[in-house]
Parts: structure tokens; C-alpha cells; sequence
């Protein structure tokens, strides 16, 4: 059961391996994401393969044991990911302000030249 | 040139008697129009204002700041917030304005607590007032007596660093950190509120919050 999950996990990091290239090569991800997004899949292959490494590492930081410490991992990169998708978002509310403002005004002294 | 300036948000009902009653205080009146389904903007010029269209709302500190940039290009000597819904009296108008220039400061903050005309709801006088008056303190810097109240008057010099980025309400926690950035001279000034609506309660006050925190991390230029 345990090998074909392994299997299984190992094909999809592989898609997405594939899958991270050919947005560098199309020049949608940088060189520096590019790799950071491989060495995490590899990685990922890696503690699927040899399960008991993430323990080791998990005790390193005092958890006990390997799935925790890559549940919290995940928590706080989602939290991570959450808050810059806020910031962005808010910016891009203050640019829409920006464009909507500038046609109000813009407008306006069309209707005050008439 | 005394321009007040309106934000109004489907303030359909009240806004053309707004705008006749502000008339007779200052040189002219400009309603931002910030996006409204209803008939705000042709009720806003039937009762003689200005009107500046904002093709989809964006908020009452928008609003403002698109005031704001109106008033720049006129180059208005002195700029009124008042609000669209008529809770404010016109008659503060003129006092304030020679408050503010008497003592030879920036800009003007109305209050509802310096004065017992205005009647607040219970819970707003002594649990939410409170508490948004110790955060807009901590916030701000600026020991302001109202937290929120939308009744101010600057003149060219304050007009010119109060740039508002804050779109939503938290502006009204801008202004004054604004005030305090630029060492602009402010007073206050006791103003008559009459509430036709209890405002934003606690929600409200949370988006605020929520506004400032993220706002921080914006770098505006």
C-alpha cells in the first residue's frame, strides 16, 4: 500500500517537475523560483521515499514526529502565502482607486471646459 | 476659495437638501458621487453642487481624496468634510471656519464630545467611542477628543500633505497621523451630530483595523 502511494506521489511530483520547467523555459518563472520549486519536490520525493529522514529532522527542532513538523511547515507557508495574496490584493484595490479617481477628475474638467 | 466637499453614497434622499443648506456657508459645493445606484448624482446637481462621478465605489476616503485632488487643481483655499446623509449642522460651519483661522492653524476636527448637543446611543458614548479613541490615539499619535467624526476644515497648507491612501473608513484614523507627520497645528471644535443611522459598530471598526495592518505593508509613494 505504502510503495504505491510512494509510486504515486513520486509520478505527480515528476508532472510537476516537468511542469515548473517549461514555465522557465517560457519565461513565466525566474531562474531563483525555478529551482526553490524543485528542490521542494525533490525534497517532497525524498521524505515520501525515506519517511523516517522528516523525523530526524523534526526532533532536530524538538517535534516529535515527522508529519507534524511538515503539517506546521505547511500551516505557517500558508499563512505566509495568505498574507502577501492580502497585501497584494489591497494594492491593486488602491490602484483601481487610482484609475477610477483620475476618470472622475478627468471628467469633471472635461464638463467644466464645455 | 471655501469649497466643502461631500462624499455620497446613494444618499439619494437627503443629498439635494444637504447641498441648498451648505450653499449659503461656503463659495461652492462639490458632491463626490462615489458609485451610486441611485439617483444621488442628479439629485446632488438639482440642489446646485458640483459633481465628480466615481464610475464604481470605492469608498468614503476615496471619495475624499478625490475631493482633495479637485480641490489642488482650483487651488481652494480651504476645504470642508462634510457628510452626505445630514447628520451634520450647517450652522457649525461658519464658527469653525473663524475657529480655525483665529488660531491660526491647519486644520479643524469636529467633535460631538465638547458640547452636549449631540445625542449618541448608549453603547456607542461609553463602550465603542472609548475604545476607537485609545486606538485612533495609539494609531495616530494625535490625542483627539472624537475618534471618528467626518466634520473637518483644512486649509492650502494641510491640504496639500493630507493625501489620503486609506479608501475605506480607516482615513478618518489617517488624517490625524497625517497631522501629526507633518507638525500640521490642529484644533477642535464641538460640532452638533444628529444620527439618522448607528454608523459602523463593531464590524466596521474591525475593517479599520484590518485596513491600517495591511496598509502598512503598501508602500506608497
Amino acid at each position: 500500500m505504502l510503495i504505491l502511494f510512494q509510486l504515486a506521489f513520486i509520478l505527480f511530483s515528476l508532472i510537476a517537475i516537468a511542469h515548473v520547467v517549461r514555465h522557465w523555459r517560457d519565461h513565466l518563472f525566474q531562474l531563483g523560483g525555478t529551482i526553490a520549486w524543485v528542490l521542494f519536490w525533490v525534497l517532497a520525493d525524498l521524505s515520501v521515499l525515506w519517511p523516517t529522514t522528516t523525523t530526524v529532522v523534526a526532533n532536530a527542532f524538538g517535534i516529535g514526529r515527522g508529519a507534524d513538523f511538515i503539517l506546521y511547515l505547511a500551516i505557517a507557508g500558508i499563512f505566509a502565502v495568505l498574507f502577501r495574496l492580502y497585501v497584494k490584493i489591497e494594492r491593486v484595490q488602491r490602484d483601481v482607486t487610482t484609475v477610477v479617481r483620475d476618470r472622475a477628475i478627468q471628467d469633471r474638467a472635461k464638463k467644466d471646459t464645455l | 476659495m471655501f469649497l466643502a466637499l461631500v462624499p455620497a453614497y446613494n444618499e439619494a434622499r437627503h443629498i439635494s437638501s444637504v447641498v441648498r443648506n451648505l450653499l449659503p456657508h461656503v463659495d461652492r459645493v462639490v458632491v463626490i458621487d462615489d458609485g451610486s445606484s441611485d439617483k444621488t448624482a442628479s439629485e446632488a446637481i438639482s440642489g446646485g453642487a458640483l459633481v465628480i462621478s466615481h464610475d464604481i465605489n470605492r469608498g468614503q476616503g476615496a471619495s475624499l481624496e478625490t475631493g482633495h485632488h479637485y480641490a489642488r487643481s482650483i487651488n481652494a483655499d480651504f476645504v470642508l468634510h462634510f457628510d452626505g446623509d445630514g447628520q451634520f449642522d450647517v450652522e457649525d460651519i461658519a464658527g469653525a471656519h473663524d475657529a480655525l483661522t483665529s488660531a491660526n492653524a491647519d486644520i479643524l476636527f469636529g467633535s460631538r464630545f465638547l458640547d452636549d448637543r449631540s445625542t449618541l446611543p448608549w453603547a456607542k458614548r461609553f463602550v465603542i467611542m472609548p475604545i476607537a479613541r485609545h486606538i485612533n490615539r495609539v494609531v495616530s499619535g494625535l490625542p483627539l477628543r472624537d475618534a471618528h467624526n467626518g466634520f473637518r476644515i483644512l486649509n492650502r497648507r494641510a491640504l496639500d500633505v493630507v493625501r489620503m491612501t486609506q479608501d475605506g473608513m480607516a482615513h478618518a484614523t489617517e488624517i490625524p497621523s497625517l497631522v501629526k507627520k507633518y507638525h500640521l497645528r490642529y484644533i477642535e471644535f464641538p460640532v452638533k451630530v444628529t444620527y439618522h443611522e448607528f454608523g459602523q459598530g463593531v464590524r466596521g471598526g474591525f475593517r479599520i483595523l484590518k485596513d491600517l495592518f495591511f496598509g502598512m505593508f503598501i508602500h506608497t509613494p
